[in-house]
């Protein structure tokens, strides 16, 4: 207690004194002039929040004099954003909010103003019950609802999300706007360490996102948002019990904050098991036959997770601090290896029943801890000081026959500082001070990236402006420092052939000894992103958004260092470092005589919206072009996986065991494509949504990258009234025929999914109950961007219950 | 004003941004030392590469004290003392994991098995073997349970037979581990869990376990009702050990066991029983007492996975001289062994050495005896080979309660011997059959115990 007294009034000391508390008044109505019961208005600049009573009227206190920026915003209506002068006391202040079929949720803690209908780039949020409706045990599968996000759905275990046909390094995942840190963007199966059940909101940002992520965010960024670190202490809680038939999954999630006056605690956690998934069809691709009782083996998943949290609260902001337990164990399917008719008893294993067949899963752990704070001033020139800083210990393992294969660990730290001024000419933003450290580990067969120790510093100015009533100009400038560096580099001699002649084969026999030669590698990258963009309200309810932006990015310690088998992706991996080289009949591999520079995008984003009325849309087109784009070519080698765990030397087919050689090397990528959002709010019940998306991808030279999703469109039909909330859900993935020479076309496929939720409200307690069908007509939907593409396609039917209340 | 000038700040910052245009990357790269891999051996070097390949290494040894509750563990490369640890208890005995990374210090009478990690073990990675070099360390990992008795390693498993306890009403169990389980400390371990104590002995056998059976007094057969006389086939599943089966040849007074490849088999105070693997199911049969054991029964039995034959020692309780069969499963056949010890020898410690081609005896006198594996005719014979003085002292000074010990080497053909009188341990060729080295002690030791990397899958079953 004393300590937190003394940081009280230290803090407090920091402040300076108010002189004059101002009070306003006002009602919020709708465009038909009836009251709006529940809108939150928010004064910028400060911690104050307020809602509507059931009149629709609002009090603010304590407001100092001068010009403020209030934004009221409420459930199916459009924000409004009111600059209004306080000189003393207001009390008859009237705000109309209109009708947005978009739901519109804002980005937290951004220095500028971001939804889907306001900033200049592309944004999109799901909150509350959307959240709810699709959110599955996987982060891309949570999101893959979501216009211009696919997933890599890799059989239920493990899936990220793919922001415009860009994934893996090129998308951060951020948790409360910090790294997740986990190793999801190193192999896609590694599972996300970030759960969508006990989150409040996801965000997604598309396109570049540089600016405010850094070198990560090249093609957009998700991140997952929860109150883990509370900044008000009125008690509200959620619960919910659920159980789905595919995967016989049963899943209980909480979340619950409360408090005092000055202190804020937070406490939620899950709990989720599931068995392997059932499929209409035979699971792999090259079997036609239909029926019943097919499964996808090994795509079993159990996982908890506990995260508690308190803050101090004080007039001008908070202080607080969370701790989370993070646990996941899953199958990875199609993660075999090595001859599996090992009769002999040598690899029985006693700590899993996983062991009596040769199945791999994976055990994840995690530890984060998070501390947050934010101070408001009043001075001359600081408006807001946000802190957000965490330390990750992330840990998982890859158990065969029970015995830890491969172990993948990942230590981060990581600090944000923003500080935000008080409007000055009109521009409201401020500058980020950022500073990460990663220091990534893999030990094992398959530790295919040496150990890797990456820190960065940045520092990026953010500022917006409204150069009038109808136009916003928002810019921002980001640089940083990354250092990478690795000291034990391998570079092994590689047993590689092609498999057409083999006399290589042979002149590697005659070596008795082999050298591994190994480097000590420092990379220095200084990535700049400069970006610029304009929302134009051409007319009442319209407008039209454009962004431009040139991001730089450092290459990962995968995409630069790499070298081994790596079986999640079913290839032998080469980093960009080393390059294939030829010499009269010999093929070697080496360093590469290329220079490793960053890589470069340069984007263009078009907006058009209507943001009220009836009926909202919004399109959005967008050019990017990718300079020295690192991405694998297949070599036409093929390596020793080295995975073979049957311990006497069975004779089976000489090249089960061998992975074709892929390299990172780099080019120019030319992306394209579109998102439309079209929703039509027929009756005060009843709302029609279609969208559509699509991106193309291609190399400046001609030639098409792997694993792209296909054009989507699709449609929701919603019904909603006091007690009663009913979905209908129709996708269309159609066929994907741009593919590289390795992969094979995919078929399209139509998923239908509805739900239908009953609210019961008891007492002060909103309770409703639900049902979810999912791929209704159980067609068989093969996932183009999946790695699993051919052993797993997507759940068959599958009847989901539930039950959730909130407090 | 100022304003103003912040302003211009910022326009500048920004501006300054633009003029840099693009950014920077700069590499610089070094090389190292490259690593040899030769025949996938890595040899000569003995740091420790954090990424690979293997070690050339003799092993370590531990060491128990006889005077002090102390273990030391010594390096056999150099013969240097890596570490000495303290134990909590008094009177241990001493054996290894079933990998050889750990050794195991079993306390009977205080119901505990602790662990100290060698710091030498191998990964399989794939696509090579890694093997680390690290300092010993003691492990957090401790197993509980009453009155742990007999530890049988085999295949990489360890099954612990904790005799329970009939004065405090405390039942048998086992538990089963590896050596992945001491390191990444497994608190729930698969086992049996008794409804009674005995005197048993659990075998481990990949997804089986063979392990004994005690029946209610009025029906079993044994003289001495703590002794088992059933062998139970458990199976592993889900998680769990389940009674499969009960052998249907009873074993009175069931003492001592080992397996090989094939066979496993039992002592009882009528005979031998052995149990064969046929599918799921197990045989078994029983080889009858000879009447050269004058009366005395096998009371234990050594097996080894290179030897298709198994040893079998009939002794009366408190020593005298050892009768020693070959037990020839195949045959169902039982044979002494002549070997041929001298005036007043009685056997202290047996052994297999490495690759189960020669049989070890160590007796009070001070001789190693080497017995050899021949056929003749199809028929399987031990022989005496040669023995082999390994004490110059005076063996009628030998204090109390100690006796020389034995450990064998699992990737060489070396045994070590302790000698408490002297203080100090040899290093033995067993082909050779020449002293080859020594460690000076400043205590007496106890026991000892060779951890290290096993090489080519040989392993040794250990019984007592």
């Amino acid at each position: 207690m004393f300590k937190i007294s003394k940081v009280a009034v230290l803090v407090g000391s920091l402040l300076p004194a108010s002189l004059f508390a101002q009070t306003i008044e006002g009602t919020v109505i709708n465009s038909k002039g009836e009251k709006v019961v529940g809108a939150k208005i928010e004064v910028e600049g400060t911690a104050i929040t307020t809602t509507t009573d059931k009149n629709g009227r609002f009090v603010v206190t304590d407001l100092t004099s001068g010009k403020r920026e209030l934004h009221i915003t409420a459930a199916g209506f459009a924000h409004l954003i009111k600059g209004i002068t306080i000189s003393e006391n207001t009390s008859n202040l009237t705000f109309t909010l209109n009708r947005s079929p978009i739901e519109v949720v804002d980005v937290v803690a951004s220095p500028v103003h971001m939804s889907v209908m306001e900033s200049a780039t592309p944004v999109t949020v799901l909150a509350g019950e959307t959240l709810r409706r699709q959110q599955a045990s996987t982060l891309g599968d949570s999101l893959e609802k979501t216009v211009g996000v696919h997933t890599n759905f890799h059989a239920n275990v493990a899936s990220t999300p793919i922001i415009r046909g860009l994934s893996g390094p090129r998308v951060m995942i951020s948790q409360n706007g910090l790294d997740v840190s986990d190793v999801s963007r190193v192999g896609p199966d590694h599972a996300v360490a970030a759960e969508a059940s006990t989150a409040t909101q996801i965000e997604v940002l598309r396109g570049p996102a540089t600016l405010f992520y850094g070198s990560g965010a090249v093609g957009g960024v998700v991140n997952v948002v929860d109150g883990r670190v509370p900044t008000d202490s009125t008690t509200r809680g959620e619960w919910s019990l659920e159980t789905n038939s595919a995967d016989n999954k049963k899943l209980a999630s909480f979340n619950a904050t409360t408090g005092t006056d000055s202190f804020a605690f937070y406490a939620d956690g899950y709990w989720r098991e599931s068995s392997d998934y059932e499929v209409p069809v035979a699971p792999e691709a090259d079997h036609d036959e239909h029926g019943d009782n097919f499964k996808v083996e090994n795509s079993a998943e159990e996982s908890d997770g506990f995260t508690i949290g308190a803050s101090y609260l004080f007039n001008d902001g908070y202080l607080g601090i969370s701790v989370e337990k993070f646990n996941r164990e899953y199958g990875i399917p199609g993660h075999s290896h090595g001859d599996e008719g090992d009769t002999d008893d040598h690899d029985h294993d006693l700590e899993e029943s996983h062991s009596e067949n040769e199945d791999v899963f994976a055990d994840l752990e995690q530890t984060r801890v998070q501390l947050q704070g934010e101070i408001n001033f009043d001075g001359q020139w600081l408006r807001q000081v946000n802190l957000r800083s965490g330390f990750t210990d992330y840990q998982h393992s890859e158990i065969e026959h029970g015995e830890v294969g491969t172990v993948f660990e990942n230590d981060s730290h990581e600090v944000k500082v923003d500080l935000l001024h008080h409007p000055l000419s009109g521009w409201k933003g401020g500058l980020s001070l950022h500073y990460k450290n990663s220091e990534v580990a893999a030990q094992g067969a398959e530790a295919f990236t040496p150990p890797s120790d990456s820190e960065t510093f940045a520092l990026a100015v953010m500022e917006e402006r409204h150069l009038n009533d109808d136009l916003l100009l928002q810019v921002g400038a980001r640089v940083e420092q990354v250092t990478l560096k690795a000291n034990e580099v391998l570079l092994p001699e590689l047993a590689a052939h092609s498999h057409d002649d083999d006399h290589e084969h042979d002149e590697h026999d005659e070596h008795d000894t082999d050298h591994i030669r190994v480097f000590d590698v420092d990379h220095e990258f200084t990535p700049v992103t400069l970006s610029t963009g304009l929302v134009w309200n051409f007319t009442p309810g319209y407008n039209i958004g454009i962004s431009l932006s040139r991001s730089e990015r450092a290459p990962s310690a995968t995409e630069l260092l790499s070298f081994g088998p790596h079986i999640g992706t079913g290839s032998y991996e080469i980093g960009a470092l080393f390059a294939l080289h030829q010499e009269n009949d010999h093929r070697d591999i080496g360093l590469t005589d290329e220079a490793i520079d960053l890589e470069t995008a340069n984007n263009i984003d078009l907006t058009f919206r209507k943001t009220q009325g009836e009926v909202a849309y919004i399109f959005n087109a967008f050019y990017n072009k990718i300079d020295n784009y690192y991405y694998q070519i297949n070599t036409g080698l093929f390596a020793e996986s080295g995975h073979d765990h049957s311990d006497d030397s069975h004779d089976h087919d000489e090249h089960t065991d061998e992975l074709p050689v892929y390299i990172f090397q780099t080019d120019d990528v030319i992306l394209k494509g579109f998102e439309a959002q079209i929703a039509w709010q027929a009756t005060d019940e009843i709302k029609a949504t279609v969208f559509s998306d699509y991106v193309r991808v291609k190399l400046q030279d001609g030639g098409d990258l792997p694993r792209t999703p296909p054009l989507r469109f699709g449609t929701n039909l919603s019904y909603i009234n006091e007690n009663i909330s009913a979905h209908l859900d129709i996708t269309r993935y159609q066929s994907q025929d741009k593919i590289t020479a390795f992969e094979t076309e995919t078929d399209g496929y139509t998923l239908v999914d509805a739900s239908v939720s009953y609210d019961l409200p008891m007492l002060n307690h909103d309770i409703s109950l639900y049902v979810k069908g999912s791929n209704l007509t159980d067609t068989e939907a093969r996932v183009h961007s999946s790695f699993l593409k051919d052993i797993a396609p997507r759940p068959g039917r599958s009847f989901s219950v539930g039950i959730r209340g909130y407090f | 004003m100022t304003n103003l000038f912040k302003l211009n700040v910022l326009a500048g910052l920004i501006g300054s941004l633009i003029l840099t245009g693009c950014g920077d990357a700069e590499t610089t790269i070094v090389e190292q030392d490259p690593i040899v891999v030769d025949d996938g051996h890595d040899h000569g070097d003995d740091h420790d590469h954090d990424d690979g390949y293997t070690i050339e290494s003799l092993g370590r040894l531990a060491v128990l004290s006889a005077e002090t509750a102390e273990a030391a563990i010594f390096d056999l490369d150099d013969n240097e003392l890596l570490d000495t640890f303290s134990l909590t208890y008094d009177s241990n005995s001493l054996t290894t994991s079933p990998g050889f990374r750990y050794a195991a210090i079993v306390n009977r009478s205080d119901d505990n098995i602790s662990f100290i990690d060698s710091g030498l073990w191998r990964e399989d990675h794939g696509e090579h073997l890694h093997d680390y070099e690290q300092s010993p360390a003691l492990s957090d990992y401790t197993l509980m349970g009453s009155r742990p008795t007999h530890v049988i390693n085999h295949d990489g498993q360890m099954a612990v037979f904790y005799d329970g306890d009939a004065n405090t009403g405390t039942s048998a169990s086992v538990q089963v581990l590896t050596d992945s389980d001491i390191s990444s400390e497994t608190s729930e371990l698969a086992g049996i869990e008794y409804s009674v104590n005995m005197h048993g002995v659990a075998k481990p056998r990949g997804e089986h376990l063979l392990s004994t059976l005690r029946r209610d007094d009025a029906d079993s057969t044994s003289n001495a009702k703590v002794l088992p006389d059933q062998v139970g086939v458990y199976h592993f599943h889900d998680g769990e050990y389940e009674l499969e089966q009960t052998l249907d040849i009873t074993c009175p007074d069931l003492h001592g066991a080992a397996q090989n490849h094939e066979f496993v088999a039992f002592g009882c105070g009528d005979g031998v029983l052995i149990a064969h693997q046929h599918n799921d199911e197990y045989e078994a049969e029983k080889v009858a007492n000879i009447s050269e054991l004058n009366g005395l029964r096998i009371g234990t039995i050594y097996g080894h996975e290179g030897s298709e034959s198994f040893i079998g020692i009939a002794s009366g309780h408190g020593g005298g001289q050892a009768i020693l069969v070959t037990l020839n499963p195949e045959e169902n056949e039982m044979e002494t062994i002549d070997w041929q010890p001298m005036a007043d020898a009685s056997p202290v410690s047996y052994a297999f050495a490495f690759g189960g081609e020669h049989f070890l005896i160590l007796d009070n006198q001070g001789y190693l005896t080497v017995l050899s594996q021949h056929s003749h005719d199809g028929h399987m014979e031990w022989e005496f080979e040669g023995r082999i003085d390994i004490s110059e002292e005076d063996v009628s000074t030998m204090p109390d309660n100690m006796s020389f010990t034995l450990t064998v080497a699992q990737n060489d053909h070396f045994a070590y011997v302790g000698d408490p009188i002297a203080k100090h341990i040899l290093q033995v060729h067993i082909e050779d059959m020449e002293i080859e080295g020594d460690i000076e002690l400043n205590f007496a030791p106890a026991n000892i115990s060779w951890l290290g990397i096993v090489e080519e899958g040989e392993e040794h079953d250990h019984d007592h």
